[in-house]
């Protein structure tokens, strides 16, 4: 029993060690391979916490296997003191060690907070090069889609997320009908998306790539596929992009967006261009919610929905 | 003022009609066969043996504090298999439905489940693994322990412990209802404001979570002032505070928190419940709802219940860690203040459930900074059962070997939780599977130290011990299940998955999707090994009988009394001289002084009433449910009939004749007496008792 015991935790060591390193060399911990100053913020201080907790919680779970070990009832290692219950000394050291802890981390869990705010993320704005020009983009989550609108350029896009690399791009959020989240694992860390409700975000990244982007909230039966994708691209090729976006046929109305904001889930990642945007949709939408307006899900879309699946699935097969 | 339904009514069925029974599911169908099946076996078994009689006089009409336990661990064992399964489905889903190319069936497009079942399968897994696995389970051993360790005849009252107990098995009989009536609620185990309004949700599923939780928190509320009283008021002679055991000093600090707690959530389902119902606008974005107030109130039960839970399980690692280390408890007074600590801190923290929300920084300093105070007393608390074993003898049996995996489990669910309780790293993760793999490591030190009391108090309750093999075997292939899957979980969250995806796109997962899978097949062994370990024990229940002191180095009052524990507890209520009463016994050579002279008892009756309630409770929030308003004026008036019914019959309880006491005493005598030549014999002689010590009560006082 015991032999077998040991075999089998060695297999288990070395299964999961084994997918340890496949992950290393595929680059997929997203999280600790951030690629925009929000998201190495946000992993400097995890490398923070784990270094006090894990120095922490190492050495008491080597004292007390130590302790296991030591005490094992007819080993006779340690010597057995049957009412040894109270001391003093130890009783300060068992609250100062963890007091000290947490002392330190506040002190850090203060810093970072201001750090990544976001609605005033100092990494980003007391860096900021003043005439460098913010992206401005205003994020409308739909059930279950993502509409990035860019109110400089009076231009949307629809699942897909572009900015230019090296500079800062600020965000407005809200939801037409219910809450979800809105996370780009590698550059910015998650925020609320909320009808009726405005929070912001920000964002800069150095490094021109494409990125994960996704509604990380359950917010109904379209969550799962509520993604987009992000791309950091040089600035010479945002203004290509945008010009791109510009020739789209398709624009944006209040009334188009009540259209738009209809339940619809994105199995099939569409991404769509939206050349022209009526002025203040994101206000527009905002006021439209707290006034009331709601766009309901059909039952159809909820317990009875294998034939919507299976109707959505066939429309857009190509 | 009834808010449209976009389904049918009518003013007969309510919302209930055949469409909504889902005999065409493929999971279902099969499922309600098998269920249905087993339940008619049951059925002709218990008539065969003509059981019916033994079963409502001895159990559903019982008071017994004992027997009440029992029931809530029954229906803690069965609904932890159920959310088990729920995992189990998770986890398959996930697995298959990985990546483009994945295939789907029963007409989901990736998997085996479409979106919308996938959301009730992991909301009832969430709202059963903690309102109706980890709750009735802690609930049932602070009946069953708390008034042994006080010394006390049974709760404080009785009948409205046999009340709790019914109300919470209606829950239970609500959730598993709508497995095959209607839908359950898709929008997690804690609700999302405003998913759960009927726009967004415009079946039953929601309405069968609001009055699942409503008589939950009824049930659980109603056990609190009664654990909270028994503590209070019935503690043996001589116990003082700080000779209370340690179990029921965390029970009094859990219970505590629930009676506090549990009214913000009623509070809040019962506006849920307006909005849905009435069309209120007290959640919803628009008309001056407020949806984030919502989540807050939530929350502000939410948290304290994650410590109502725990706080009963450290104690019962508290209890068995002394035990099997043959010495007390490090730091007693030490430990009662980090649970009474923690129990204070859970008001100040629910905001670290939504850090993401938008809140300014000064606000989320806050209350990351009162998150981290936890840790404190929790820290404590951890080296404090490291320093119980600290110069110790070890003996490392099933119940130890459960409270040590505990221990550890702690150790890793403390460090992932001061990572989230900071905003900076919470940001990253919050709702990500590393969030989900650390509340698992938290709950399921609730389960390991659940099991751990299973194997620790069972002979106490059922006079035989459980078989120490099968119990390993299961602790082992539990362990393995639990390090394979949730190593991987929180690998993946690092990783940047989010929870509760029905549809997993990326394929480079997979192979930790894999690896869950696996862990959670190791989980299905242990279930199996459980159930052998139960096999076993019972066949072998002659060979592993035991005396009064299952253990032989137990230490607190319940070991004072017999195996099984007579229904009347003690035969005369014990005087209590030291903290570990029956260590403090053993080593005076005290352990079987028996009393000198036994007195009448006075014990409660049984009554059905608790029972009829109970089930009027299940017809009220069933037709509350479908919206049947004739149905739900008829179970509220019966049920308000009861009550007063009640009131008057008041319950002068009965007298167990003082002869007929020393009759059934001289029996457990006798039958220890046959055990106790075997494993452990109780030490006799022992140092002198110091002066004024007393044993039982002078019988004159009486």
């Amino acid at each position: 029993m015991m032999r077998q015991r040991k075999t089998m935790a060695l297999w288990g060591i070395t299964l999961l060690t084994s997918l340890w390193a496949v992950a290393a060399n595929a680059n997929i911990f997203w999280i600790f391979d951030p690629k925009g100053v929000m998201a190495e913020t946000n992993l400097h201080y995890l490398i923070i916490d784990v270094l006090i907790m894990g120095g922490i919680v190492g050495i008491t779970t080597l004292l007390t296997i130590w302790f296991m070990w030591k005490y094992h009832k007819g080993k006779n290692r340690g010597a057995y003191d049957p009412h040894w219950s109270h001391s003093n000394v130890l009783e300060v050291v068992v609250w100062g060690i963890p007091i000290i802890a947490v002392g330190f981390l506040s002190y850090f869990a203060y810093k970072g907070t201001f750090e990544v705010n976001p609605y005033n993320p100092t990494v980003i704005t007391k860096h900021m090069d003043p005439k460098g020009d913010p992206v401005e983009v205003d994020v409308i989550a739909t059930d279950w889609q993502w509409l990035f609108v860019y109110p400089q350029y009076h231009m949307a896009v629809a699942n897909e997320l572009v900015l230019p690399v090296n500079t800062p791009a600020f965000f407005r959020l809200t939801s037409s009908d219910v809450t979800t989240t809105f996370f780009v694992p590698q550059l910015v860390g998650m925020i609320d998306v909320m009808p009726g409700m405005r929070t912001k975000n920000a964002l800069l990244s150095h490094n021109i790539g494409t990125y994960q982007g996704y509604a990380s909230d359950y917010c109904g039966a379209g969550t799962s596929w509520m993604r987009f994708e992000t791309r950091i691209v040089s600035k010479e090729d945002f203004k290509n992009w945008v010009a791109r976006v510009k020739s789209s046929p398709n624009t944006m109305t209040y009334a188009s967006f009540d259209r738009f904001a209809k339940p619809y889930i994105n199995v099939h990642q569409r991404v769509v261009y939206y050349s022209h945007v009526q002025d203040g949709l994101f206000d527009h939408l905002m006021m439209e919610v707290m006034n009331g307006k709601t766009w309901p899900v059909p039952p159809a879309m909820t317990e009875n929905m294998v034939a919507y699946l299976q109707k959505q699935a066939a429309e857009h097969r190509d | 003022m009834l808010v449209p339904l976009a389904g049918g009514w009518n003013p007969l069925l309510g919302r209930l009609a055949l469409d909504q029974i889902p005999y065409n599911n493929p999971i279902l169908a099969p499922l309600f066969v098998v269920v249905a099946l087993g339940a008619l076996a049951l059925i002709a078994l218990i008539t065969y043996y003509h059981k019916w009689g033994y079963l409502w006089k001895e159990w559903l009409t019982t008071v017994d504090h004992k027997k009440l336990g029992v029931m809530y661990i029954i229906i803690g064992l069965v609904m932890l298999f159920r959310g088990f399964v729920d995992g189990l489905m998770i986890r398959t889903q996930q697995v298959w439905a990985n990546g483009p190319d994945s295939s789907g069936v029963f007409g989901a497009v990736h998997g085996y489940l479409t979106p919308f079942h996938f959301g009730q399968v992991y909301s009832a897994h969430g709202l059963i693994m903690i309102l109706l696995a980890a709750t009735p389970l802690l609930v049932g051993f602070m009946n069953i322990i708390v008034p042994i360790q006080v010394g006390a005849r049974d709760m404080a009252y009785p009948y409205l412990n046999a009340l709790g107990l019914w109300i919470t098995a209606a829950g239970a009989a609500l959730i598993m209802a709508s497995l095959f009536i209607g839908d359950f609620s898709h929008n997690g185990w804690f609700g999302y404001a405003p998913l759960f309004e009927i726009q967004y949700s415009p079946g039953v599923g929601v309405d069968y979570w609001i009055w699942t939780l409503e008589l939950l928190a009824l049930g659980t509320s109603l056990g609190g002032i009664n654990i909270i009283a028994t503590i209070v008021k019935m503690r043996a002679p001589g116990m003082s505070w700080f000779k209370l055991p340690i179990f029921t000093w965390a029970s009094l600090s859990a219970n505590i928190i629930a009676l506090t707690s549990f009214p913000a959530l009623q509070l809040a389902l019962a506006l849920v419940a307006s909005d849905r119902y009435l069309g209120s606008h007290f959640f919803t974005a628009g008309l001056g709802g407020n949806l984030m107030l919502y989540t807050n109130l939530f929350w502000i039960w939410g948290h304290p219940e994650v410590y109502f839970v725990i706080l009963p399980a450290f104690g019962m690692m508290s209890e068995i860690f002394p035990v099997f280390s043959e010495k007390p408890l490090f730091g007693y007074i030490t430990m009662v203040a980090a649970s009474f600590a923690i129990a204070g801190v859970s008001w100040l923290v629910w905001l670290h459930h939504f850090f993401t929300m938008g809140a300014g920084p000064e606000v989320n300093s806050f209350f990351s900074i009162a998150t981290m105070l936890v840790g404190i007393p929790t820290g404590v608390k951890v080296f404090n059962w490291a320093f119980t074993m600290y110069r110790g003898r070890l003996t490392f049996s099933a119940a130890m070997l459960w409270a040590i995996g505990a221990l550890f489990l702690l150790l890793v669910g403390g460090l992932t939780g001061m990572m989230l309780a900071i905003p900076a790293i919470n940001y990253m993760v919050h709702n990500s599977v590393f969030v989900v793999a650390h509340f698992h490591s938290m709950l399921l030190v609730i389960v390991y130290a659940v099991f751990g009391s299973v194997i620790f108090w069972f002979p106490k309750v059922f006079g035989f011990k459980l078989d120490e093999y099968w119990a390993k075997v299961m602790f082992w292939l539990f362990s393995a299940g639990t390090v394979g899957v949730f190593v991987p979980m929180y690998m993946l969250g690092f990783m940047g998955e989010t929870r509760r995806l029905d549809y997993v796109f990326n394929t480079a997962w997979h192979p930790y999707l894999v690896a869950e899978e696996i862990g959670i097949f190791l989980y299905c062994l242990s279930v199996v090994a459980f159930f052998v370990l139960l096999y076993v024990s019972i066949r072998d229940r002659v060979k592993n009988q035991v005396g009064q002191d299952a253990w032989g180095t137990s230490r607190s009052l319940e070991w004072l009394t017999h195996s099984p524990v007579p229904f009347y507890n003690f035969a005369v209520i014990p005087h209590i001289n030291e903290r570990d009463e029956v260590a403090w016994r053993r080593q005076h050579g005290l352990v079987q002084k028996q009393p000198e002279k036994y007195l009448d008892i006075h014990m409660p009756n049984n009554t059905g009433m608790a029972l009829y309630i109970g089930a009027l409770t299940f017809v009220l929030a069933f037709a509350l449910t479908w919206r049947i308003w004739w149905l739900c004026l008829g179970s509220l008036v019966a049920i308000i009939a009861l009550m007063i019914v009640r009131s008057f019959q008041g319950d002068a309880g009965y007298i167990i004749p003082a002869a007929e006491v020393e009759r059934m005493e001289k029996e457990a005598l006798a039958r220890e007496a046959r055990i106790q030549t075997g494993a452990h014999p109780l030490p006799a002689g022992g140092r002198p008792v110091p002066g004024e010590a007393i044993a039982y009560e002078r019988q004159d006082k009486l």
